[in-house]
């Protein structure tokens, strides 16, 4: 088990290498896309530093520096993620067109080898701009300690809601549109104050669609930090990680081969 | 004519084929207009903010969302596509204006997401924050025309960044920063958040008529208000327009068909 564990850990970086240095070759794009979605991510910020400016005082116990902080996690977990797992949005379409037929044929595992085949190179943009952020609004030591470790339990979580919609494609047929609306309930949650909703949103926010776990509770745990909340913390997206995994794997035994002919380069 | 009323027909029922990505866009737009209620309910405590009222402003987001969701259909990802493909070269040898064409071609797309956000926008400010106070029936001819000149004007815009293909390698930061410069100069928060002296400006540009522009009326129309926007909306629609004839035009010189 350990092995497996390590080998898949090697692969996982033999692809981000191999994808680095795909990327590589086409500097000017792949800098223009990195600044691009900097910028994206910073008129964010201009909208909240205007609201802030405007109303004088926090909006539901937050203040300016809390809700960049909330970006500056989303945004380097999210960029992590897909700079690792890019071809989690692919899940879908993969199993709709038989093209996981070739990660099938291979002697690793076919979520893993699918999912980290691609790196997104605006991904980097996203995962710089969280860091660039973090020192503009010059963070205190107890959100670095928490942006260090949330970052990993963003992506991880990020990973697995995108991985576990997707996979119910295996089950119901194409749910490529579910996939991907999850994928951005969880970007657009977790950007926001957590105050700000209230009663089945909050709740399924911070149990089946464990999306407060992302952002929101490392940022109470800036100012309340307990070890029970962060193995909290940990447990959920570990746990997340299981249940996506698990979901598609047990998915994986109804997939229905194609006869797609692939080349990968 | 009728070859461009036919490419509407088409594009209509392309648009009705693909359910599954309409249902996605409803989706996320519900989203969005919930995220932003939640917000500004929060923000809001009776009192008015910069002069909107938390009613006014849940019908603000819900009317400059609706702009984005019915003009972005995807022109300048095509227009990109189409250059830097070469796919292009095939297009110049039919019979119409290829800037036309195009606008035909989405012309259906567009008219089917005016339909179905319009109903949402209205369903949805009704939900979430309930009837306008105040609001004139006299006004839906103003605001109607306000709304097509902004999505005629962002279109046009957005093409002609896809045409710029023609002479960048890679023109993706013009789209980022004009998509943002809407962002934050309307979409989402009206230009009276904004100073005394940043608002004298912006009342003028086509960022904030695209979106700022036709929700303002809706929100707190005035025949005033209205026949500053409109005109201003008009010069800049024609000058969207002009502005992909030019950036086409010369483009299109730049084209070499080699066969194949």
């Amino acid at each position: 088990m350990f092995t497996e564990v390590k080998k898949h850990i090697k692969l996982i970086f033999k692809y981000f290498t191999f994808n680095l240095s795909a990327i590589a070759e086409y500097r000017t794009s792949f800098f223009v896309q990195v600044f691009g979605m900097a910028l994206n991510n910073a008129s964010f910020a201009f909208f909240w530093w205007v609201l802030f400016d405007k109303l004088g005082g926090g909006i539901g116990g937050y203040g300016f520096r809390d809700v960049m902080f909330l970006w500056a996690v989303a945004s380097t977990g999210f960029g992590l993620a897909h700079v690792f797992f890019a071809n989690m949005n692919n899940i879908s379409g993969m199993i709709m067109t038989g093209e996981l037929d070739t990660y099938l044929l291979q002697p690793k595992n076919p979520l893993i080898n699918s999912i980290a085949a691609r790196m997104s190179a605006t991904s980097w943009g996203d995962f710089l701009y969280g860091i660039i952020l973090m020192l503009l609004i010059k963070a205190s030591g107890m959100m670095w300690i928490m942006f260090a470790i949330s970052i990993f339990t963003a992506a991880i979580l990020i990973t697995s809601i995108a991985v576990a919609g997707h996979s119910l494609t295996f089950y119901f047929g194409n749910m490529e549109a579910v996939g991907r609306t999850l994928w951005e309930f969880t970007i657009t949650f977790s950007i926001y104050p957590e105050t700000i909703f209230r009663g089945p949103v909050k709740a399924l926010i911070m149990t089946a669609l464990p999306i407060g776990f992302i952002t929101h509770i490392p940022l109470r745990m800036v100012y309340n930090f307990s070890w029970g909340t962060l193995f909290l913390l940990l447990g959920v997206a570990i746990t997340y990680a299981l249940f996506a995994f698990a979901l598609y794997m047990f998915g994986l035994k109804r997939y229905e081969s194609g006869n797609l002919i692939i080349t990968r380069m | 004519m009728s070859k461009y009323l036919a490419m509407a027909g088409i594009s209509i029922k392309n648009s009705l084929v693909y359910r599954a990505n309409v249902t996605g866009r409803i989706i996320f737009y519900f989203v969005f207009i919930f995220v932003f209620f939640s917000l500004w309910s929060m923000v809001y405590s009776g009192n008015e903010i910069a002069g909107y009222s938390l009613r006014q402003m849940i019908w603000y987001v819900c009317m400059t969302e609706l702009v984005v969701f019915c003009s972005g259909s995807g022109i300048f990802g095509i227009m990109n596509h189409e250059v830097k493909s070469g796919e292009i070269a095939y297009q110049l040898v039919r019979p119409w204006n290829y800037v036309y064409k195009q606008f035909a071609s989405m012309l259906g797309n567009i008219t089917f997401s005016a339909l179905v956000f319009t109903l949402m926008a209205i369903i949805l400010g009704m939900v979430f924050a309930g009837p306008l106070k105040g609001f004139n029936a006299a006004a839906i001819p103003f605001i109607v025309v306000s709304f097509l000149l902004s999505i005629a004007m962002n279109f046009f815009f957005l093409m002609s960044l896809g045409l710029l293909a023609f002479y960048f390698e890679e023109n993706g930061p013009f789209y980022f920063i004009y998509q943002k410069l809407l962002f934050v100069f309307g979409m989402l928060l009206p230009i009276e958040f904004l100073p005394l002296w940043a608002q004298g400006i912006l009342r003028y540009l086509p960022f904030s008529l695209i979106t700022w522009g036709p929700a303002k009326m809706v929100v707190d129309f005035s025949y005033g208000y209205a026949m500053e926007i409109i005109p201003l909306q008009i010069i800049w629609c024609i000058g969207a327009i002009a502005l992909a004839q030019f950036v086409f035009s010369r483009g299109v010189r730049k084209v070499n068909v080699h066969g194949g």
